[in-house]
């Protein structure tokens, strides 16, 4: 009876639309500059204030062997001074000026972003114009700055617990240097870099066609248009960076380490599955799997290990995509009087489960709706909105991902999450590490390698408050 | 679409020129920082005012605070309830907050799970907390589900059912949280920094012990609930997808009959700056940074020396555009981060400085906070850096037009501290009227010197010499106990 389930399912659909009403659509203008520049705007007039994003594609996988945590040093630098705008003077004026400022590095691109007054348009893109147009870079203040990284890795990874097992959970995972080594980089590394160093990155990555400029908030787009085209137009392009290849050759099996923690008082469990790149059609379906699995109280590691069986004081599971191969990760912190073993044995019991049922129907519903609620949220801050534009434009050619992950993530079944659990989420996909706190006092002190908390290089930047 | 800029107005700041000679102020003036003036800058100050929420009363007598904001499909409610979460014995901390996690963990007819998945299939999410002179139940999601959402907080705050077993599990968890917190040297130097600026009573404390969760019980949670969650007093702010007349109505129908007083407001003293200067050095073995918590009691929210301490620290501490920043960060590179600011509320009146260093330049580091410290002390900040720091606090209030929930919480802090209603339309003016004089007199009375608190935590084997050229130095170890 074909009309019949026609109509019913109409029905649904009509009913299904009342109970969620859609996420309205972010609305930009993607314009080119003869000179490569990809310019971004949304307008959106709720208050008198605008965001500017500038996303650079590069990251810490352009990184050349023995100079790992360059592209995020080099950040730093970008506030250390060009032809117009004295070192230190890029904060100075956004802060004194009514905004708000950061940079931030992950291992595929380098975003950099103000927030200011409406009045203050001018500020904003003649500030990021000038340092992408003539950074000038001296010894001193690469210096100085190489000692404010240092004293970020040492503030994230080597004076708190666990840095060290994020570190070694990236060299595990991939065999291609370009992911192999964290972004902070190592301290030897960071000693190595040279002003030549910077000048030749400089040239390289920050040309207006490596680059994309979103400008969203109170603003008109033809003016604004205008003035990007007045400030940034004469830049001159350069050639197009290699993209480096990101490649990972096939994992056969499962790697696995133990590492001793000096400052740290619980175990930790560390477990990462191999996905595929952000723009696969798998990701839609990896991100939701990691919502029902591992994000929140109503999900199932939390249900089962910290409610349940009362094995981990916290767990979570998360999609970390990338340009090339992401990651999935579950973590445990394990409680006193329960071990890391235990933690695995139940975690791998609900991998399991995963691969041999699909997820409910309710679980699904919910995961939907968690996902309409965070595309909402990302739609209400202009600097949320602005820094997506730019970065998925920079990383993945598509600024509309902000409106089609949406779609997609909408669209994702139940026999979708079950298809790519099994074929990501397996045994000899994996690294699993085991984090224990290391027997013995201070004496035993070593040298680094030492611990930490997260990967800080994607910490914002100026860190005062 | 309702746009929040009522006025725009342009303060004159006489001394502010955007193309201000460099040569005219001290080079020390804007150490770390290389001043080329060759921005193009508005000299004219955004001057925004917040909306006012619309307020009425419920039918139990709570006054109800109504932002609209039809943006998003999405709703925030927070209940504030007029009583005090320090109202609790400090030999069972904890039960306070044990008793506001305990509302999502149980009803009479829902179980802990169940309540975590109806949040989640309605796109919400939901909570209590105490604070210092409100408690609160929160929620927010998507407006679509209001009424199921109105629904389930009815039932979490009226019918809370504390199963025996969710308690166990929550003092469980606890008790490895702890553990790990332990591990962290921030931890460890609020832990200290609280203990030394309000002793022996329970501001003293940042978190529960092992000993004191061992004494919430059941009955002291169920007690705590019956004596303190109640309205009277309180009140409820919304902001979001809604109209204050359909929400109102909501409201009135599940919290119509909820009434009562809480118990009054715990009687806590606010004692003046300590004396003697004092070094508290807590040993973490293993540390490559040192950890500083510097400060002194200094002043309450109510001080009529807010709005100049306010503009002081902005010179000084707050924010990379400040002294503390430019120096000790981007002149030495000693740091990676380093500010200072003031808590300044009913409770609490304490000027702090936070930062990290490298265990090499502790005593470096610490030397140049001082002469921080003593430079706006001793002398007059200069015209241009004090007009820059009055600008800065004025030109950002624009960004906090974005959201309502900076709207909702400065009508709260009017009614905290009975401030009057056009508190916040006349700060602006009140911050441009700061003078030098004002600056230096604030800076005087409350950056202490000779009188320091400083904590540090780090390789006690490392720096305890070096931080005992500062001044007497007591040792206490990672477990919160005092060494000798």
């Amino acid at each position: 009876m074909p009309q019949k389930s026609c109509c019913v399912a109409l029905l649904l659909f009509a009913t299904g639309l009342l109970a969620q009403p859609p996420v309205p659509p972010v609305k930009f203008t993607d314009t080119r500059l003869e000179n490569g520049l990809r310019v971004i705007i949304a307008e959106d007039h709720y208050a008198p204030v605008y965001a500017i994003s500038v996303s650079y594609g590069v990251g810490s996988k352009d990184e050349r062997k023995g100079r790992t945590g360059f592209a995020h040093l080099f950040e730093h630098m970008m506030f250390k001074g060009s032809e117009k705008v004295g070192p230190g003077e890029h904060f100075f004026l956004t802060f004194n000026y009514g905004g708000s400022m950061n940079g931030t590095t992950d291992a595929d691109r380098t975003l950099y972003f103000e927030i200011l007054p409406k009045n203050q348009l001018d500020l904003g893109l003649f500030l990021e114009a000038d340092r992408m147009r003539s950074l000038a870079i001296t010894k001193e203040n690469l210096e100085n700055q190489r000692q404010a990284v240092k004293e970020e890795r040492r503030m994230g990874l080597d004076n708190q617990p666990y840095g060290r097992t994020f570190e070694r959970a990236d060299e595990l995972i991939y065999d291609n240097f370009a992911y192999k080594h964290s972004v902070i980089g190592s301290m030897e590394d960071l000693d190595a870099a040279t002003v030549d160093d910077v000048k030749e990155f400089f040239r390289i990555y920050y040309a207006p066609n490596n680059a994309v400029l979103a400008l969203v908030g109170d603003l008109d787009t033809k003016e604004t248009l205008a003035k990007v085209k007045q400030y940034f137009g004469s830049i001159p392009r350069q050639e197009q960076p290699k993209p480096v290849d990101l490649t990972e050759p096939p994992s056969k099996a499962e790697r696995r380490e133990k590492l001793d923690d000096k400052l740290a008082r619980a175990p930790l469990l560390l477990m990462a599955y191999r996905i595929p790149p952000a723009k696969s059609d798998d990701t839609a379906a990896l991100l939701g799997l990691a919502n029902l699995f591992g994000g929140g109280p109503s999900s199932r590691l939390y249900q089962k290990l910290v409610k349940e069986k009362e094995v981990c004081a916290q767990v979570f599971a998360n999609t970390a995509t990338r340009i090339g191969t992401g990651q999935f990760r579950i973590m445990c912190l394990v409680r006193p009087g329960k071990t890391l073993e235990e933690a695995e044995a139940l975690i791998s019991e609900e991998v399991a489960k995963l691969h041999s049922a699909p997820v409910s129907e309710a679980e699904l519903k919910r995961m939907h709706t968690s996902v309409r609620r965070t595309h909402i949220g990302i739609r209400t801050s202009v600097l949320t909105r602005a820094n997506w534009l730019a970065d998925t434009a920079v990383m993945h050619n598509d600024p509309n991902m902000i409106n089609s992950n949406l779609e997609k993530a909408l669209a994702v079944t139940a026999a979708d999450i079950q298809r790519v659990a099994k074929a990501h989420l397996r045994t000899d996909n994996r690294i699993v590490l085991h984090t224990s706190p290391a027997q013995g006092g201070p004496q035993l002190a070593g040298p680094p390698p030492a611990p930490g908390a997260k990967p800080p290089a994607t910490q914002p930047k100026p860190a005062a408050q | 679409m309702t746009r929040h800029i009522l006025t725009i107005c342009v303060l004159s700041v006489a001394s502010l020129s955007a193309q201000a000679p460099q040569g005219q102020q001290q080079p020390s003036d804007f150490k770390g920082v290389v001043r080329k003036n060759l921005a193009p800058i508005s000299n004219e100050i955004l001057r925004v005012k917040f909306p006012k929420p619309t307020e009425t009363k419920l039918k139990n007598g709570m006054t109800l605070l109504v932002i609209e904001d039809h943006r998003s499909p999405t709703i925030s409610v927070e209940i504030a309830m007029p009583f005090s979460g320090l109202n609790e014995p400090m030999e069972s901390y904890g039960l306070s907050s044990a008793t506001a996690e305990m509302l999502t963990l149980g009803t009479k007819t829902l179980n802990a799970r169940e309540i975590a998945e109806k949040l989640a299939d309605l796109g919400a999410s939901m909570g209590a907390s105490t604070g210092e002179r409100y408690s609160y139940i929160r929620f927010s999601g998507l407006t679509e589900n209001l009424d199921p959402l109105i629904a389930l907080l009815q039932d979490v705050l009226l019918n809370p059912s504390f199963p025996q077993d969710e308690l166990d599990k929550w003092k469980a968890r606890m008790l490895a949280n702890l553990k790990v917190a332990r591990s962290q040297p921030q931890f460890l130097a609020a832990e200290r920094f609280q203990a030394v600026l309000y002793p022996s009573d329970i501001r003293a404390m940042i978190a529960p012990t092992p000993e004191s969760i061992a004494k919430i019980t059941r009955e002291a949670v169920v007690e705590f609930y019956n004596k303190n969650f109640r309205p009277d007093g309180g009140l409820v702010a919304v902001s979001g997808d809604t109209s204050a007349k359909q929400i109102a109505a909501k409201l009135d129908s599940i919290l119509g009959e909820w009434k009562g007083a809480p118990p009054k407001q715990p009687d806590l003293p606010m004692r003046e700056a300590i004396a003697e200067k004092k070094i508290y050095l807590i040993h973490r073995p293993n540390s490559v940074q040192t950890i500083f918590n510097i400060g002194n009691r200094a002043i309450d929210r109510r001080s009529p020396d807010y709005i100049p301490a306010m503009v002081m620290n902005r010179v000084l501490g707050q924010g990379p555009a400040a002294r503390l920043f430019r120096n000790i960060r981007e002149d030495k590179g000693y740091t990676y981060g380093i500010g200072s600011n003031f808590s300044a509320s009913h409770f609490r009146n304490h000027f702090q400085l936070d930062t990290s260093v490298r265990t090499e330049v502790t005593g470096p580091a610490l030397e140049e906070i001082l002469k921080e410290f003593r430079d706006i002390r001793d002398r007059g900040v200069p015209a241009e850096e004090l007009d820059l720091a009055k600008r800065a606090l004025v030109a950002s209030f624009a960004l906090g037009t974005e959201s309502p929930a900076m709207a909702i919480r400065n009508a709260l802090t009017i009614r905290e501290y009975g401030f009057p209603a056009d508190y916040w339309d006349t700060y602006p003016e009140k911050v441009m009227k700061v003078t030098t004089e004002d600056v230096q007199r604030v800076a005087k009375k409350y950056v202490p010197m000779d009188n320091l608190q400083i904590i540090a935590v780090g390789d006690a084997a490392k720096i305890r010499e070096t931080l005992a050229k500062f001044g007497p130095v007591e040792e206490w170890d990672a477990e919160g106990q005092k060494v000798k």
